[in-house]
């Protein structure tokens, strides 16, 4: 059997991405006074027109039912006051009225839960076209607000509630992590993830979409924690260690084989998935993890299945976008995703193999620290990112020469664990 | 290109410890920052590490007086002078610069209006070649606009090996102006604050200042409305570039350059804007400590409350905006006859074609007018605004319909119409939803 015969085990249906488009993560739709009808019309404007889809186009799908909507979004109940997400595209535009959509949470991996209801749509054969939409408005409150909303992703009761910015909290515990499980020198590991960091921002310069793309960071500033310039957020973790609060959107347009093969250029191609949930409490999976070999197994478990799926190794994968929600997730996603051994991730920092001009170049859009983390469209960021590398269309950060790209999205402390594969069809 | 050490001359002005910062920053150059006194220069270093946000270049600002001048030029590769704007302070250092100068350092002045072939003839022959201006806009952290201004001396091989180590490493956007009144970005925004001032007076039974703003407001393409900018800026500072601009040029716009007398007389009272606590506005707090905005009441002479004004066609404008129906809300400008609405519109017609008109003379291509404009005043670009606008077809109807006959002629509208090209950048984000 030829190897990419192995996608989605054998002979199940095969799902393209036609293409999409995001936000400027630059933006603060607040300040511009835009709420969300806004920002949905926008974006869906900008992916249909990429896509060369009028709404003729959407009309005739939608008349024959092969077309539906999927919405990821974390938290706007409490960012913008609004639920319903699925059917709030109806207020964007009248071409959503009779069209199936809904929304999918799964905290800052509500993009990738959006995607795999798209995807398992298409396999079923239920529809030809998914529009899938992620979406934040994260800037309508302050940083402390903000912070506690989203410590909604944790476990609020014992995680959350009360505390100052749960999140990295959670996250400065996971580099302790290292610490104790592989007996790491501290200083090699803030080392470590200070160099992550000013890599993400180096990155977000060649992505004119990126949030960050005019601020200055260099690994001096992000090794200065503590300093007046680079606040300690918590538990050893600094605003350089930090992703960003962002607004934004992003869609990408999923379709089926059948519709993949009427295009006049072949599609990059999704060519494995992994979906795993580990213990929600932090401390729980640190207890859990004990017996394994790596901090977070689920993850890498993830990881795993979605290389399984594909038939792929970490070999043929070209470059990974992943979740930088903080440093220390990136670092984490090193050994994860197979780069390095579990407890050797400070060799693909201090070597270089992870930038963008490396070997296995992690995150080319800048990822959540340089491009920005409007947290329900992460997953459909990433997934846009390995379309647009795939294509070749990602201008001024486009590696060269790649066959496939995988991207790692995690809701909570590494709690929801998606992991998609995407890659050159071979076959047309 | 590389650089890695700078001095800077007048570093503790505003614009010379930003400058030193980005070169101390994104160049990674250590930077001689030189003030009258170490004192001077050691406080603009520490103001420095804010001005990017980063501590950490720190170690790269080395706060110097000028006694050291001839050792740090000496060292450098670069030389910026950001002195006091007065022909003769900025000859008379840059003649210091240039009896210690080598052959190969470059040498550039911040100078935002006065003429840079006269401040190159304060070097020797063989040294003119390595000057040229480079105008940043405040503050350059998140106005990356740069403009590069080459005199008739100026080696080209030169100019374009800084024009990329700005755009490369110092990530800001360069534009390259011709040695002109004002250069690019300031002859377009002032033409239209100044423009806006005029109409202030002649509206002035209609409420003046505050009237004209909340016509030209955040929804017509800009962050704050054209007088509150200017206020902002320094109403001496105003008066500084429109005058040069009045003296200096002679396009058809150059009546709407002259400063309206009750400016005049704010600046003579000492009244130059928010840096003296008031200008054409003044910000007060109330007994119960809510602060108040008042407005220069131009016919009364004195501040009154600002008023909040209601257009129907703004109202309707904001609304469509919020939801991101950019071109029903300027369908509804353009379809709005209330004075308010045709003045509204003419001032944005006006905007695009006094930009077409001036990239023309000053700018190498027509897309340096938008990169001025977004980069330097994060206004919605002229390019920009004529898709905002529908296109040129629907443009060049609305202008010929919409501007008087005389104007036309002066400004020969089929001659700008040529020069029109698709924006690069897009409308959307500079139309805020705000009044």
């Amino acid at each position: 059997m030829q190897k990419s015969q192995l996608f989605w085990g054998g002979g199940t249906p095969r799902v393209y991405i036609l293409g999409g488009a995001q936000t400027d993560f630059e933006r603060n739709w607040t300040k511009e006074g835009k709420g969300v009808i806004a920002l949905l019309r926008e974006v869906l404007t900008d992916a249909l027109t990429n896509v060369n889809m009028t709404c003729d186009q959407l009309e005739e799908l939608k008349s024959e039912n092969r077309i539906a909507c999927f919405v990821g979004n974390f938290i706007a109940e409490k960012y913008i006051e609004q639920g319903h997400l699925g059917a709030l595209l109806t207020e964007a535009h009248p071409v959503f009225y009779g069209m199936p959509s809904a929304r999918y949470e799964a905290a800052c991996a509500s993009g990738s839960v959006a995607l795999d209801a798209a995807v398992t749509k298409i396999r079923a054969g239920d529809c030809d076209v998914a529009i899938v939409v992620g979406f934040e408005l994260m800037k309508t409150v302050d940083a402390r607000t903000g912070g506690d909303f989203l410590g909604r992703a944790a476990f609020y009761e014992r995680e959350g509630r009360g505390i100052d910015f749960p999140f990295p909290s959670l996250f400065g515990k996971l580099a302790d992590a290292f610490l104790e499980k592989y007996a790491l020198k501290e200083e090699r590991l803030m080392d470590a993830l200070a160099k992550i960091s000013s890599a993400n921002y180096e990155n977000g310069k060649r992505n004119p979409m990126a949030q960050t793309r005019k601020w200055f960071m260099n690994e001096d500033q992000a090794r200065s924690r503590g300093s007046e310039t680079n606040m300690m957020v918590a538990n050893r973790l600094a605003v350089s260690d930090c992703s960003q609060v962002t607004d934004g959107a992003a869609v990408v347009v999923l379709v089926s084989e059948r519709y993949a093969r009427k295009q006049t250029k072949a599609l990059p191609l999704l060519k494995g998935f992994g979906h795993r949930v580990a213990p929600m409490r932090f401390d729980k999976k640190m207890l859990e993890s004990r017996g394994s070999e790596y901090i977070l197994p689920w993850t890498r478990r993830a990881v795993l299945d979605a290389y399984e799926k594909s038939g792929l190794t970490v070999e043929e994968i070209d470059f990974f976008e992943t979740h930088d929600c903080f440093t220390s997730s990136e670092f984490a996603a090193i050994s994860a995703f197979g780069i390095t051994e579990p407890g050797k991730e400070y060799e693909a920092v201090e070597d270089g193999r992870i930038w963008f001009h490396g070997e296995k170049p992690i995150n080319p859009s800048g990822g959540l620290i340089g491009c920005g983390h409007p947290v329900g469209a992460s997953g459909v960021r990433m997934m846009l990112d390995l379309y647009k590398q795939i294509a070749g269309k990602a201008g001024g950060y486009q590696v060269p020469d790649v066959k496939n790209g995988m991207m790692l999205n995690i809701g909570g402390s590494a709690t929801t664990n998606y992991v998609f594969i995407v890659g050159r069809d071979g076959e047309m | 290109m590389t650089i890695s050490t700078v001095t800077v001359l007048g570093a503790n002005g505003a614009m010379g410890k930003n400058v030193s910062a980005i070169f101390a920053s994104f160049g990674n150059a250590k930077v001689y920052m030189m003030a009258r006194t170490l004192e001077q220069a050691e406080e603009a270093a520490d103001q420095a590490c804010y001005a990017v946000k980063a501590g950490a270049i720190k170690k790269n600002c080395i706060p110097v007086d000028y006694s050291v001048l001839e050792e740090c030029v000496k060292k450098s590769d670069l030389v910026f002078e950001s002195v006091k704007e007065d022909l003769e302070i900025k000859a008379s250092v840059t003649r210091r610069v240039a009896d210690c100068a080598g052959k190969e350092t470059i040498f550039a002045s911040g100078t935002s209006g006065l003429s840079l072939t006269a401040l190159a003839e304060c070097f020797p022959e063989e040294l003119r070649k390595n000057y040229m201006g480079i105008h940043m806009f405040n503050p350059p952290y998140n106005m990356p606009l740069c403009e590069l201004i080459a005199t008739k001396y100026t080696d080209r091989g030169l100019y374009e090996a800084v024009w990329k180590y700005i755009k490369e490493v110092l990530r800001r956007t360069p534009v390259k102006v011709k040695d002109s009144p004002a250069f690019l970005g300031n002859r377009i925004g002032f033409q239209f604050i100044n423009e806006a001032m005029q109409y202030a007076d002649l509206l002035q039974d209609s409420g003046g200042i505050d009237y004209i703003d909340a016509i030209l407001g955040p929804f017509t393409g800009r962050n704050l409305p054209p007088l509150a900018t200017t206020d902002f800026v320094g109403l001496d500072v105003h008066k500084a570039i429109v005058d040069n601009l009045y003296e200096n040029t002679d396009d058809y716009a150059r009546e709407t350059f002259r400063l309206p007398g009750y400016v005049q007389k704010r600046i003579e009272a000492g009244e130059l804007g928010s840096k003296t606590g008031a200008g054409l506005y003044q910000t007060k707090i109330d007994v119960e400590g809510r602060k108040k905005r008042f407005v220069f009441d131009i016919q009364a002479e004195n501040y009154r409350e600002k008023m909040r004004y209601v257009f129907p066609f703004a109202e309707h404008m904001v609304s469509l905006l919020r939801e991101g129906r950019y071109q029903e809300a300027f369908d509804g400008l353009v379809k709005n006859h209330s004075l308010e609405a045709r003045l509204c519109t003419e001032f944005l017609l006006k905007y695009i074609l006094y930009s077409l008109n001036t990239v023309y003379l000053v700018g190498e291509n027509v897309h340096a007018a938008d990169d001025v404009m977004a980069a330097g005043f994060n206004w919605c670009p002229p390019l920009a605004m004529i898709d905002a606008f529908s296109g040129k077809d629907r443009l060049e109807g609305l202008v010929k319909e919409r501007l008087l006959p005389s104007r036309l002629k002066d400004m020969d509208i089929e001659r700008l119409m040529n020069y029109v090209e698709p924006s690069e950048y897009d409308y959307r984000r500079f139309l805020r939803a705000k009044y």
